[in-house]
């Protein structure tokens, strides 16, 4: 599937440049979040009520403490909120621990990320190598199709699509937890399932053009026309021949649509349209109103969401600079 | 070219109908009664007999959608029961917010990115290379609804700049108000437009007719977080689409022969390299007019601009159906005709296109 | 506009038990209180300590922007802010006194249900108009007959027992309704408004409803009229040279809106506007330390709470449902997530209601309790869901996890919450008991007529749209409709609300506390039933 040469290129512009490599350090270690997140959170991220005993209020990060006000019987009273050890970037306006529902928000955007690319590869691929391959009016029918589709912000689609389907969350069992390794953590965490689906409505048409372009490339090549000469079936060439030679480009850009998937993901938890609230965009949200005395509510979960993406695009970037496939710039859903 | 022009708008024609299409299959295969769902949140029983009639929710499926094409064609979006007022009304009176912030957005991504992305192209692995690489890297990383609180944050808060919040009607005191005519007229669209004070035109009319600058100051203190929240994506791609162009077009024959016949170097860099790197970016910008739109509603959110994107969200949150079809085809269409636009202004400056 | 926005009416209003005695006997001595007339007189305007030359312009912020322009198609507490400026209301509702002359200056129970009502012959419209007596019966009858085209929420949740209304001459007209007189004058003492009959059928108002974008297209009695009007955005308006009454306090006000507290809060501190409403707890102490800006605030009449729908398990046990509410603290969830701004409540309406209970306590944390009643339910392991909005109350996702999170501590119960916009929790509050989605669910309801009766009919009577079902409860509150006399109808209430407390179909949270941000310079104490009258401001 992955030719020597491709591997050979991308080692080399891996080591000729640092950015690839910051790319990966920080996928590596989003990855062991998503894995190990019972085990790095600190506390149950649903869990409530973390609060400073004596005023109610939220605790700051470590090392910070800060000023508010407070009624007390009625009486306003000026009171400083230091912070606490167990809470390192402090805890949010319900009391939540804010590293631990960092931690599992990054579960939340690649479970997310990852499941809608993959559906939208399902549905875009198949579709994109017969358009490609047989041509004609199947082929004419899917441009006008894909057309249609691009044609729509992705944002803006998902934000109908939801309108009508409405939103639906779906709880994905957490096997560290089941298997008793972490005591305290949520045996299941919920995952907004309308928005993964609508995620990959919204993106797979770009895999269909892509997949269309390279069997129609591939269609005439030698070795192609070489295996219909020998009486092999249509359906053995795409499987065998055509789909494992357009798997480069494809995989460039299932990694920018990740990058895409997570940031509309982001963005329509935080517009409240997700219907889950552990999530980075909906954190971000939530900490909107308390920006001025609590901005970490808000910091944190945004500084995870840009660092996914980061690591995915300069993935990205790297995969295109090495294999050079025909995906450029312009082909980014978001 | 001609003949170019008309294939590229018979596409577009039929991307438009297709557009029109999705959102009305949308419609008839949701979940539902479809009065509910065009009467909007809530409505009572009787709103929802009179919308089954009114708009034909008896009929075969086949005669709504011919209908409901005839009645786009003419510009009429249908009614929002839920807003009482025609969509198309409500879509217009939208539509010069979103236009307001939409240019300054670009206008900032324009002012930045190019001048950057020369840089970055011509000073490759230099300090400066460097600082622009990582600046537009951050730029296309960061979601723009974490960038706009942050802006609001850093300069709102701890450096007391003061941002708009009720948009940009706030600050206009009613003393340049815009009339519009009271229809826009080609004979089949007329539609009431009532009026809206541009905070751009106000402050514009205002220095030219009063030699004031306070109303333009209020204006640039009003639009410069939002367009910055929604310019920077932009302000990163183009930068590193300059950037890639530069490298380029630098190492093409031309530019070598023109340094050996001694032309200035700046010369050579703004009129002829730029020139022809500018092609491709024009095309991305057009390409990315769905990025900007999307982004908008987000903005919009964020800084509360009285624009389109708000407006969707408002009709999701009532399920106002009528006026979300309204917006989601309004914008699709406008992307399709911005980009027919892109396609002549491209195909006018390199016009062997027309060609492939 | 909705049929469920009284889901976020903010215009309640109360009346104290002694007060409710005070107006019904009033009404039937057939006496419009005298002494508190002289304030509203246009004559003793002699005190005017401001600088008669300057003009006093003010913005006033509200949450939502009327996406209506006619004044009977909403019930909604923010349009009202607004619109009761240009449409006055006839008489004037002072919660906790009950009504008394405005443009109405006397009235009497006639019997038979119906109301005899005399109105000032000195008022104007906008456009010069003089007000008559038909004028109010037509505003009436547009509301609530169904004859008219227009389904007005006005008429139909805030004139729900008034039938009609008829002139008997220029000055004098007759109000009939179905129910008894105290509910019906908590009514139309509340929503009774004027529209100018004549200017209002030119425009169609008795096919459709009123609809326009220009200020024209506005036309009351009020002491302010329309100079400006963006859609969507805001309305200027001006004091109306004409007006019968008292002059009001400011010149030119314009009313817009912001959705985001953050937003409001900001357009008060850097002084784009003058007055907001539900200012988070969070930003009290920020406003407050500016020199410029003040906070009012005062408990409003909406309640908090989670109906659970009995059509489905686990919440069709009455040991589950007390359960929940055994789990959930009032008081720390009031502590932490409202600052210590609001109150906890044991029963549907808050303590100033007609009818409400003062002899029950709010359920206090018990988890043993509610461990074993979930037990004896035989729900024990069950697996539930809290769904609630976003934005459309104060703090309300925020004390929705809260809450949910307490059920969730419940060894033998998880819960979770599942925050969605508010679509879809008004959907499914006027969705009835028939396969609900989300059956236990967070909504927030102003107790409008200042009665227990609208606190709970909506929700356990109407076969199609009830959230709970109790036969015993239904035929309560049906009979109590019909009592005539007050002491014993409020007994009636009592009871009704003793037998929600047992029978728990919600989780009951908090009384709301409405926060104000303002000018430091303006007058103002803000009214308990979360309404603002421009006239009772001064600077």
């Amino acid at each position: 599937m992955i030719s020597d040469r491709v591997r050979s290129n991308l080692r080399q512009s891996f080591s000729e440049s640092l950015l690839p490599k910051i790319g990966l350090g920080i996928l590596v270690v989003i990855v062991v979040m998503t894995l190990f997140a019972p085990l790095l959170a600190t506390h149950d991220p649903t869990d409530t009520g973390h609060f400073d005993p004596e005023t109610g209020s939220e605790y700051p990060p470590l090392g910070h403490s800060y000023e508010t006000e407070v009624a007390v019987d009625g009486e306003f009273t000026e009171v400083t909120i230091e912070s606490n050890s167990t809470h390192v970037l402090g805890t949010n306006t319900v009391g939540q621990d804010v590293y631990s529902r960092l931690i599992y928000g990054a579960r939340v955007s690649v479970i997310v990320g990852l499941s809608a690319t993959l559906l939208a590869l399902l549905i875009g691929v198949p579709i994109g190598l017969l358009a490609g391959y047989y041509g004609g009016r199947v082929d004419d029918g899917l441009m006008r199709v894909a057309d249609t589709m691009l044609a729509f912000p992705a944002l803006v689609l998902a934000l109908a699509l939801i309108g009508v389907f409405g939103e639906r969350p779906v709880g994905i069992p957490d096997p560290i937890v089941m298997a008793g390794f972490a005591e305290g953590m949520p045996a299941t965490i919920p995952i907004p399932g309308t928005v993964t689906i609508v995620g990959a409505l919204v993106i797979w048409v770009w895999f269909a053009r892509v997949a269309r372009g390279e069997a129609m490339s591939l269609r005439n090549a030698e070795y192609v026309k070489a295996a219909r000469s020998f009486g092999t079936s249509h359906a053995q060439i795409l499987l065998k021949h055509i789909l494992p030679n357009s798997m480069t480009p494809i995989i460039v850009l299932a990694t920018i649509q990740v990058a895409v998937i997570i940031l509309l993901e982001a963005s329509l938890a935080y517009l409240g349209f997700s219907g889950t609230t552990l999530s980075w965009g909906y954190e971000i949200e939530r900490g909107q109103d308390y920006l001025r005395r609590r901005p970490w509510v808000s910091i944190f979960p945004g500084i995870g969401i840009m660092l996914a993406v980061i690591s995915v695009n300069l993935l990205g970037d790297w995969f295109r600079d090495a294999l050079d496939p025909n995906v450029d710039q312009s082909e980014r859903g978001a | 070219m001609l003949k170019f022009l008309i294939r590229r708008l018979l596409q577009g024609i039929l991307v438009v109908w297709g557009v029109i299409t999705v959102m009305f299959i949308l419609r008839a295969v949701s979940p539902g009664d479809p009065a509910v769902l065009m009467a909007g949140e809530g409505a009572d029983d009787e709103i929802i007999q009179r919308v089954r009639e009114a708009e034909g929710l008896d009929e075969p499926l086949l005669s709504q959608y011919l209908d409901y094409l005839g009645s786009i064609l003419v510009g009429d979006f249908g009614f929002s029961w839920e807003a009482r007022s025609e969509v198309t009304a409500i879509v217009i009176r939208r539509i010069p917010a979103t236009i307001e912030l939409a240019v300054a957005a670009t206008v900032v991504a324009l002012v930045i990115a190019v001048p950057l992305g020369v840089i970055s192209g011509t000073r490759r692995n230099e300090p400066a290379d460097y600082g622009a690489t990582l600046f537009s890297l951050l730029g296309i990383s960061t979601p723009n609804f974490w960038l706009g609180l942050m802006l609001i944050l850093v300069l709102g808060v701890w450096y007391g700049i003061p941002y708009p919040s009720i948009g940009t009607s706030s600050f206009s005191t009613g003393s340049f108000v815009v009339e519009y005519p009271s229809s826009i007229g080609l004979g089949l669209f007329d539609f009431p437009t009532g009026r809206r004070e541009i905070g751009f035109t106000a402050a514009v009319s205002a220095v030219l007719f009063e030699q004031s600058l306070s109303e333009l100051g209020a204006w640039l203190r009003h639009i410069t977080l939002p367009a910055l929240t929604l310019g920077t994506y932009f302000t990163a791609l183009i930068t590193r689409l300059t950037r890639s162009g530069m490298i380029d077009e630098l190492g093409k024959p031309y530019v070598t022969s023109m340094e050996a016949k001694g032309l200035p170097r700046i010369l050579i860099l703004y009129k002829h390299t730029l020139r022809n790197t500018m092609i491709p970016i024009i095309t991305v910008i057009g390409l990315q007019i769905g990025t900007l739109a999307g982004g908008a509603v987000i903005t919009e959110t964020v800084f509360n601009w009285p624009g389109l994107g708000l407006r969707l969200i408002d009709a999701l949150n009532d399920r106002d159906w009528p006026v979300i079809q309204g917006i989601v085809i309004f914008i699709a269409v406008g992307f399709v005709v911005i980009n027919i636009v892109v396609d002549a202004l491209y195909n006018y400056l390199d016009p062997q296109v027309s060609e492939s | 506009m909705l049929n469920n926005s009284h889901l976020n009416v903010q215009n309640n209003n109360e009346i104290r038990r002694r007060k409710l005695l005070k107006l019904t006997g009033a009404a039937t001595t057939a006496t419009g209180v005298t002494a508190i007339a002289g304030c509203i007189s246009a004559d003793d305007d002699d005190d005017d300590d401001a600088d008669p030359d300057e003009e006093e312009e003010i913005t006033v912020t509200l949450t939502e922007f009327p996406d209506t322009i006619d004044p009977l198609d909403h019930i909604t507490g923010d349009y009202f802010d607004i619109y009761d400026h240009i449409y006055e209301p006839v008489f004037e509702f002072d919660p906790g006194d009950g009504i008394f002359p405005w443009i109405a200056e006397d009235w009497e129970v006639t019997g038979d249900g119906s109301t005899e009502v005399s109105i000032r012959d000195d008022v104007t419209f906008h456009n010069g108009d003089t007000l008559t007596a038909d004028d109010i019966a037509w505003t009436i009858n547009r509301s609530v007959d169904p004859d008219f085209a227009l389904v007005s929420d006005l008429g139909q949740f805030g004139l729900g027992s008034i039938t009609g209304a008829e002139a008997i001459d220029e000055t004098q007209l007759e109000i009939t309704y179905g129910g008894a007189p105290g509910l019906a004058e908590f009514e139309f003492g509340n929503y009774a408004r004027a529209m100018n009959r004549e200017w209002a059928e030119d425009r169609g108002a008795d096919e459709d409803v009123l609809s326009g974008d220009s200020p024209e297209d506005f036309n009351g009695t009020g002491p302010y009229e329309v100079v400006e009007f963006e859609p969507e955005v805001e309305i200027v308006v001006e004091k109306f040279d004409d007006y019968w009454g008292e002059e009001p306090p400011f010149d030119r006000v314009t009313f817009n809106a912001d959705g985001e507290s953050s937003g409001r809060f900001n357009a008060l501190e850097t002084g784009e506007t003058d007055l907001t409403i539900n200012i988070l707890p969070e930003d009290v102490g920020d406003v407050r330390d500016n020199e410029d800006t003040d906070i009012r605030n005062v408990p409003s009449f909406r309640t908090i709470f989670c109906p659970m729908k009995n059509s489905v398990e686990p919440y069709d046990s009455q040991e589950f449902r007390q359960a929940m509410n055994y789990c959930v603290d009032q008081e720390e969830i009031i502590e932490t997530i409202l600052s210590g701004f609001g109150t906890p409540t044991s029963q549907p309406v808050s303590p100033d209601i007609n009818g409400y209970n003062p002899d029950l306590e709010p359920y206090p944390q018990d988890y043993d309790m509610a461990e074993s009643l979930v037990e004896e339910s035989g729900y024990g392991g069950v697996e539930i869901e809290l769904t609630a909005p976003q934005g459309r109350y104060v703090n309300d996702a925020e004390i929705a996890e809260r809450a949910a999170d307490m059920i969730d501590e419940l060894p033998n119960v998880d819960c979770s919450a599942n925050i969605v916009d508010f679509g879809t929790v008004s959907d499914e509050n006027a969705a009835g008991l028939d396969d609900p989605d989300h059956p236990f669910y967070m909504i927030g309801w102003g107790t409008v007529t200042g009665d227990t009766d609208y606190g709970v009919q909506g929700f356990f009577v109407p076969e199609e749209t009830r959230s709970f079902a109790d036969d015993d409860l239904t035929d309560a509150i049906v009979e109590s409709q019909e009592i005539e006399d007050p002491d014993e109808r409020r007994e009636a209430l009592q009871e009704i609300n003793a037998q929600i407390h047992d029978l728990a179909p919600w989780v009951f949270l908090n009384v709301q506390e409405s926060i104000y941000g303002i000018r430091e310079d303006i007058q103002w104490e803000p009214r308990a039933d979360e309404t603002i009258y421009l006239w009772e401001m001064s600077v």
